[in-house]
C-alpha cells in the first residue's frame, strides 16, 4: 500500500466564528484559521477549549466537517466536553490539534460511490461529498440513519450532494429501519462504500460489503488521548489477530481489516473481559 | 555555563526537563511539532526483551483531571527499539533514557546488556512499578528488598546511569528508595501511576477492559510532590520528580521541593510541545532573575 504523504501536524489556538444549533442536540462549530487547515476528508482533529484548565482534561477528538481558512466540526452532544462545545460562544478560544490521522482512501475509478453514515458519522462523509462535487465525479449515493428525523443533522446538504435515502428507528423519516435494511436492498457490485457512525453499524455494512465484494472503507471510533500515536490507548482489533491504532493507521481503514466483532469482546454487564496477557 | 544545566548522577543534562516513559512514544513522532533534542531527555516507552501487543481495549479513559491507562506494557522490543529508534534518536542528538522493564531479575539484566552493546542511551530507567501487568513487576517496586535486589543486578550489569523509577503503591517507599540507593541506583524517579478504576454507571460497566489502570495527570501531582519531598530527604542521590506536570509553574513547584529534574507525561497528550513549553517557561525564569536553575533545588524545604 502506497503512504500518502500527510500534511503537516499543528496545534493551533483558533477562535470560534460561529456555533448553529441543530435541535439543540448538534451543533456546527466553525472556527477562524488564517493560516489555512490543509484537512483531507476523513481526517480529524483534536478539540478542546482553550479555557478549559485541568478538567475536562483530555482534547476531544472530532472529524473535520471542513478544512480550510473556516475549519468546522459537527458535535453531537453526550459529556462533559460536548456539552461545553454545544454552549460555546462566537469569540471563545478552542486548541485544534491536526490533521490527524489517515484520510478516506481515493474512491476506485468506475464504481459508484455510496456513504453510508450514522448520526454525526455523516460530518467526514459529507466533507467527502462536498470534495466529489469539486472534482466533478458523479453524484454519490448516500444512505444516512438515525434514530429519529431529529438524528440526521445537515441531511439537507447531503440531498444536494447525493442521491439520499434515509433511515430512521421510529420511521420519522424515510424508510423505517435501520441503515443496513436500506443499504441491503441497494447495494451493488459496481459500488464503492464509505461508511462512518456507529460500530454496530459499520459491522453491519463491512459484512454486507464482504458478502457482495464490494470495497469499504470505514472510519474507526474509539476514545483517544493523544490522537497522534504517542499514548497507545486507541487499538483496535484486527482480522491478523493484531491491533491497529486507530488515531495513526486509521480513522479510515480498509473495512476488511477490522475485527469487529470487537463488540462482542468488550466487558459485559458485571463481566469482566479476560486479563490481557501477552 | 548554562543556568538550566544539571548533574543527575553521574551525567550532566543540559536542561532539568525530560519527557515521561509511555507518554512520548520513542520521541520519533515530534518531527512536525519541536526537535526534541533541545529537551534535557527524552524516556522510552517501557522496553521489554520481546516485542508486547498490549492489553484489549478499552484501555484508555479520563477522570477528574486525570486519565486511567491500562496499555498494558505494548511496546516494540529492546530489539527493534535498538535497531529502529535508537539510531534516529543518536543521529539527531537527543538524550535517551531507556525505560525498562521485566519480570525476573534475570530478564531487567538481559535488556540491559542488549542496551550495553549500543552507543546513544544515556541512562537506563528501570520500571519496578507498572500497575498495569501483574507479572509486570510490581512485586519489586513494593518490597525494599527486591528492589534493591533488582538495582544491584543490573548495576553489576552496565556502566551507564541507573534510575529507579519508584511505584507509589509501596508501602514503606522511602525505605524502597534508600534499598535502591545503597543497591547502587544513581537517580530515583517518582512517580509512577497508582492503580485506579472507573465505571460506567449507565451501562453499569467498567470502563477499562483490565478494569483497572495507572491514574496519572495534574490531580496526581499532589501525591507526586509528597513523595519526591519525602524521598529526596530521605536519600543523597538525585531524585527525578514525575506526576501531573504540564506548566513551569509545575515544574517548580518540584524543584524547589528538591528534584534535580522533572519528566512531563500526561500533559504531552494535551499540547504535544507541553515539554518544551515547560523548558521555554524555565529558561525565561532563569534569565529574567538571573538565577542558576541549581540555587532553586530544594530552596523551599
Ligand atoms: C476519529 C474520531 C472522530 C470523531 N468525530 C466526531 C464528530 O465528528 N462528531 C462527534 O460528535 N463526535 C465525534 N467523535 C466522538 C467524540 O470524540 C466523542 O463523542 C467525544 O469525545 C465525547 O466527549 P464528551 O466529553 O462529550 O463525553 P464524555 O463521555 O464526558 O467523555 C469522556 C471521555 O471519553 C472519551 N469518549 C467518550 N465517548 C467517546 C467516543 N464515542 N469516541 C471517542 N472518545 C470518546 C472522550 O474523548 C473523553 O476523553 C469522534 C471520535 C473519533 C475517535
Ligand atoms: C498512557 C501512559 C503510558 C505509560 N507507560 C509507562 C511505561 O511504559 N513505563 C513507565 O515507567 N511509566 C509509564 N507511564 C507512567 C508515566 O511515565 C508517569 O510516571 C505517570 O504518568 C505520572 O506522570 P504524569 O502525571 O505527568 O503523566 C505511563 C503513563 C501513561 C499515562
Ligand atoms: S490516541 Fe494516543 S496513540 Fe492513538
Amino acid at each position: 500500500m502506497s503512504t500518502r504523504v500527510l500534511a503537516k501536524r499543528r496545534l493551533v489556538t483558533l477562535t470560534l466564528l460561529r456555533r448553529e444549533s441543530i435541535g439543540g442536540l448538534y451543533h456546527v462549530l466553525t472556527f477562524e484559521d488564517p493560516d489555512g487547515s490543509v484537512a483531507l476528508p476523513g481526517q480529524f482533529t483534536m478539540v478542546r477549549g482553550a479555557e478549559w484548565g485541568d478538567a475536562p482534561l483530555l482534547p476531544r477528538p472530532m472529524s473535520y466537517l471542513s478544512g480550510g481558512n473556516t475549519p468546522s466540526i459537527l458535535i453531537k452532544v453526550i459529556g462533559e466536553g460536548t456539552v461545553r462545545m454545544g454552549r460555546a460562544e462566537p469569540g471563545e478560544p478552542f486548541t485544534l490539534l491536526g490533521p490527524l490521522g489517515q484520510p478516506w482512501r481515493a474512491p476506485q475509478p468506475g464504481r459508484r460511490v455510496v456513504l453510508v453514515a450514522g448520526g454525526v458519522g455523516v460530518a467526514p462523509l459529507l466533507f467527502l461529498a462536498r470534495r466529489l462535487a469539486q472534482s466533478g465525479a458523479p453524484k454519490p449515493i448516500a444512505v444516512y440513519g438515525g434514530r429519529s428525523a431529529r438524528d440526521l443533522p445537515l441531511d439537507d446538504e447531503l440531498a444536494e450532494l447525493a442521491e439520499l435515502h434515509t433511515a430512521t428507528e421510529d420511521g420519522s423519516r424515510g424508510t423505517r429501519g435501520r441503515v443496513t435494511d436500506v443499504l441491503g436492498e441497494l447495494l451493488a457490485a459496481d459500488q464503492d462504500v464509505f461508511t462512518c457512525g456507529p460500530d454496530r453499524m459499520m459491522a453491519k455494512v463491512a459484512e454486507l460489503c464482504a458478502a457482495r465484494d464490494v470495497p469499504c472503507e470505514a472510519s474507526l471510533e474509539t476514545p483517544m488521548a493523544c490522537g497522534y500515536g504517542v499514548c497507545l490507548g486507541c487499538p483496535v482489533p484486527t482480522t491478523d489477530g493484531a491491533y491497529v491504532y486507530a488515531c495513526t493507521q486509521g480513522p479510515c481503514i480498509d473495512a476488511r481489516r477490522v475485527d469487529w466483532s470487537r463488540g462482542d469482546h468488550a466487558p459485559k454487564k458485571g463481566v469482566h473481559a479476560p486479563k490481557g496477557k501477552s | 555555563m548554562s543556568l538550566l544545566a544539571v548533574d543527575v548522577g553521574g551525567l550532566t543534562l543540559k536542561n532539568p526537563v525530560l519527557t515521561a516513559s509511555g507518554c512520548f512514544g520513542y520521541g520519533l513522532e515530534y518531527d512536525d511539532f519541536y526537535d526534541v533534542a533541545e529537551l534535557g531527555g527524552i524516556c522510552s516507552k517501557g522496553l521489554s526483551l520481546h516485542p508486547r501487543a498490549g492489553n484489549p481495549p478499552e484501555r484508555i479513559c479520563e477522570t477528574p483531571a486525570g486519565m486511567l491507562n491500562a496499555i498494558g506494557l505494548a511496546n516494540v522490543g529492546v530489539e527493534a527499539f535498538c535497531k529502529d529508534k535508537l539510531p534516529i534518536l543518536r543521529e539527531r542528538g537527543v538524550t535517551v533514557v531507556a525505560n525498562i522493564f521485566a519480570s525476573s531479575v534475570a530478564d531487567f539484566v538481559a535488556i540491559t546488556e542488549r542496551l550495553n552493546r549500543e552507543t546513544g542511551v544515556a541512562a537506563i530507567e528501570l520500571n519496578v512499578s507498572c500497575p498495569n501487568v501483574t507479572e509486570g513487576g510490581i512485586e519489586f517496586g513494593k518490597d525494599a528488598r527486591m528492589a534493591g535486589e533488582v538495582t544491584r543486578a543490573v548495576r553489576a550489569a552496565t556502566e551507564l546511569p541507573v534510575w529507579v523509577k519508584m511505584s507509589p503503591e509501596a508501602g514503606n517507599i522511602v525505605a524502597v528508595a534508600r534499598a535502591c540507593e545503597e543497591a547502587g541506583a544513581d537517580a530515583i524517579t517518582a512517580i509512577n501511576t497508582i492503580r485506579g478504576m472507573s465505571i460506567d454507571v449507565e451501562q453499569s460497566k467498567l470502563r477499562l477492559a483490565n478494569r483497572m489502570g495507572g491514574f496519572s495527570g495534574p490531580a496526581l501531582r499532589p501525591i507526586a510532590l509528597r513523595i519526591v519531598w519525602e524521598i529526596a530527604a530521605a536519600v543523597s542521590i538525585p531524585v527525578i520528580a514525575i506526576g501531573g506536570i504540564s506548566t513551569t509553574r509545575d515544574a517548580l513547584e518540584f524543584l524547589l521541593a528538591g528534584a534535580r529534574a522533572v519528566q512531563v507525561g500526561t500533559a504531552n497528550f494535551v499540547d504535544p510541545s507541553a515539554a518544551k513549553r515547560v523548558l521555554d517557561g524555565l529558561r525565561e525564569y532563569c534569565e529574567s532573575k538571573r538565577i542558576d536553575v541549581k540555587s532553586l533545588i530544594g530552596s523551599a524545604r
